[in-house]
């Protein structure tokens, strides 16, 4: 859960981000500009977190009345040797952190922290990641709170999606990649998983409400709404005249034991009562129509 | 001769005990050192709200005398030492408070007076205390706020804590508890002490269990309600085991308890995972009226405005200690709000936006949603045809089932209850 340090939402003084050049580093930047929040954007071009001094390089550019939002990850962190570059990464930060106090960090992990059979999972769920890449947010959560004498904020995403999400996973970004390419969407078994889908706009939205208030603690990114695969393929093709057939493919590995994840959004609602999340079929129209403008 | 008893402590267990004393024919002293509070019981006026509690004390008021110096316990042949034992967020007890009455209390004593401890406390305590073992004892107390008279005057057993069980009682206590002809259950003080705890953690337990197949009855088409019939006549299961949902656990006294299983766990090194999953599933419970008012309303409407009915944590009482309808309220400081309840002031809300309203149907009046986080008897009266006239919006939430469901939807309302899926207006489904 999450405590609002600013009881009244405040414009940070700048607000630094690291891995402004991703999918949600992206979206932070184009809301904390929409509110016209002073912002530094940090991309690998101007900070290369695994480049030999990337630490020093940070320090050099932080104030201490900066908010600095760590969203820069090699993902999904698969393998030891990505989970080990993740780590590093984080490691510059933590070494900046040490030499440059800051006004506050917020950063950006994932729901895969969490224990498998955590349902319905809320913040205070047990933190026992079943993957490389759960352990990988939340190892840095841990190095980054240890570093940072400002207080850390950690906003924990579910599954994203957006127009602007590069990476091919599964769901409603590779559905619509394979609409969008004439081909049928491919669902594993009968997609039965129930998960929880969140706009990429939902999770700036809340990043930046938590810079505003300079929160500390944890929070879900999270509707509180899981739909199964199938019903997300459905909903996709639907957008395309229903021309997309949704077709069955046998699953990659064995079928997982959960097939299910639900989220009990309660804190989001005490933390940010008057914040209302984009539902999932609103928020594939809007990504459609992105997708479609971009095109 | 009847021996005379002394109450210290005017609290809402003290009160309620020493008249239970009086109507069972004992003179009954009763102490506090609140002049003030002992001045108003002399009138009559009541600080604590509790069915036929004014009566009894009408009726049974010659045997009772409220004084405010502890020296007039001298003449008491048995003194309960009824104090609030106060507690934190955690449901840690504040122990000092019974430590400092106990000590102004036993230097007035008699020297052949029996002291008795009746608040909860963790076990240990008893046993700790300067005072002569064979004069000392602790007694379980089961105050039920709402049914308390009905608790102190027909008990169903007495659990009393003893240095030595095997040794006979001393004759004015015999003499006291076998007027209320029930059993008496002597036993060392560690295990009284902690039979309350257990019995407290029995009742959780069971509410956990309803709390738990009443939200999968929500979700599969079952109804809790029809269910419950059937497990009341298993034997195993009994008439009055605790079987309705609610919203978590309040009134402090089963997390006062429930903290202190935890902490003698850590202690021991004992395995309590039950307990730390009790206290989740009542925080995962307590969460439902905002959850769904969020979902069904407040995300679609930032104007809206919100009636809630009763503040009190349940019906028949004024108490409000972790009452699910405060909690509710705190997370809606952004709406308004139209508030009602019978006993409870609109002030213990505590919100900037809170209108008071003097009945259920004026609250009612306007609003978007209802919720009922209350169930006093008056709401009952509230009819789905008068809340379609007077309600602007068509959400009611009514966790205990105070309202007829079927005729609300029938009426055009969105029904949410516990242990039975929504019933929507036109068999819509939930938002998605």
């Amino acid at each position: 859960m999450l405590e609002h340090l600013n009881a009244a939402a405040t414009s940070p003084t700048r607000v630094v981000i690291i891995g402004a050049g991703g999918f949600v580093g992206g979206a932070i930047r184009k809301r904390l500009l929409a509110d016209r929040i002073n912002t530094l954007p940090l991309t690998r071009k101007e900070l290369d977190l695994l480049a030999e001094g990337a630490g020093a390089k940070l320090a050099d550019v932080l104030r201490s009345d900066d908010s600095v939002v760590m969203v820069s990850a090699v993902a999904p962190a698969k393998t030891v040797p990505v989970v080990m570059q993740n780590l590093r990464m984080a490691e510059s930060v933590c070494v900046a952190l040490a030499s440059t106090p800051i006004a506050h960090l917020l950063y950006i992990s994932s729901d895969a922290v969490y224990a498998d059979d955590a349902n319905p999972v809320t913040e205070s769920s047990c933190c026992a990641p079943s993957t490389l890449h759960g352990m990988m947010h939340a190892a840095r959560e841990l190095m980054l709170r240890s570093a940072s004498a400002a207080p850390v904020a950690v906003l924990r995403p579910t599954l994203i999606y957006g127009a602007a999400d590069p990476h091919g996973g599964y769901g409603p970004n590779r559905f619509r990649r394979q609409a969008e390419k004439g081909e049928p969407i491919t669902i594993f078994g009968e997609g039965e998983e129930r998960r929880d889908h969140i706009l990429v706009d939902d999770v700036a939205a809340l990043a930046v409400l938590i810079l505003a208030h300079r929160s500390r603690g944890a929070l879900n990114a999270v509707t509180g709404f899981s739909t199964s695969f199938h019903d997300v393929a459905r909903m996709v093709a639907a957008q395309f005249g229903d021309r997309v057939p949704v077709k069955s493919m046998p699953r990659p590995g064995p079928r997982p034991h959960l097939l299910h994840r639900f989220f009990d959004i309660t804190n989001c609602h005490k933390t940010f009562p008057a914040f209302r999340f984009t539902p999932l079929a609103e928020g594939l129209a809007q990504a459609h129509r992105e997708s479609r403008g971009a095109s | 001769m009847r021996p005379t008893i002394g109450f210290a402590g005017m609290t809402h267990l003290g009160i309620n005990s020493a008249a239970a004393s009086a109507a069972r024919g004992f003179r009954t002293v009763c102490f506090d050192a609140d002049a003030q509070l002992t001045g108003r019981l002399k009138a009559a006026e009541l600080p604590v709200v509790e069915p036929g509690l004014p009566e009894l004390l009408q009726e049974h008021g010659e045997r009772l005398s409220f004084v405010s110096d502890a020296g007039k316990l001298a003449d008491c042949d048995v003194v309960y030492i009824a104090a609030d034992v106060s507690t934190d967020d955690d449901g840690q007890s504040d122990l000092a408070g019974i430590r400092g009455l106990i000590g102004a209390v036993a230097r007035h004593l008699a020297e052949r007076a029996i002291l008795v401890v009746l608040c909860q406390v963790p076990p240990g305590f008893t046993r700790g205390l300067a005072f002569p073992r064979e004069r000392l004892f602790y007694q379980v107390e089961t105050l039920v706020f709402g049914r308390a008279v009905e608790r102190a005057t027909h008990p169903e057993r007495i659990i009393l804590g003893c240095e030595e069980p095997s040794r006979p009682l001393p004759h004015p206590l015999t003499s006291f508890l076998q007027a209320f002809g029930c059993p008496v259950l002597p036993m060392r003080y560690e295990s009284a002490e902690f039979a309350k705890i257990s019995i407290n953690c029995c009742l959780v337990a069971s509410v956990t269990v309803a709390n738990t197949l009443a939200e999968l009855s929500e979700r599969i088409g079952a109804d809790w309600n029809e269910i419950v019939p059937a497990l009341k006549l298993d034997r195993r299961i009994g008439q009055h085991a605790y079987l309705a949902p609610g919203l978590g656990l309040s009134g402090g006294n089963l997390e006062r308890d429930l903290a202190t299983v935890l902490h003698l766990a850590a202690e021991t090194g004992s395995h309590a995972e039950l307990v730390r999953a009790f206290l989740a599933n009542s925080r995962h419970r307590r969460g439902w009226p905002l959850r769904t008012l969020h979902r069904e309303v407040l995300a679609g409407k930032p104007n809206a405005v919100v009636a809630v009915l009763g503040l009190a944590y349940k019906e028949n009482t004024h108490s409000t200690k972790n009452s699910p309808s405060l909690a509710l309220i705190r997370h809606l400081q952004t709406w308004r709000l139209r508030v009602h309840d019978p006993v409870v002031p609109l002030r213990a809300a505590d919100h900037p936006q809170a209108m008071g309203c003097a009945t259920a149907r004026e609250a009612a009046t306007g609003a978007d949603a209802l919720a009922i986080m209350t169930p006093w008897p008056a709401y009952r009266e509230l009819s789905a045809g008068e809340l379609r006239r007077v309600m602007r919006g068509r959400t009611v939430l009514d966790p205990y089932r105070v309202l007829d469901g079927a005729a609300l939807r029938t009426a055009g309302f969105d029904y949410f209850t516990l242990g039975a899926p929504a019933a929507r207006a036109g068999g819509r489904a939930p938002h998605a």
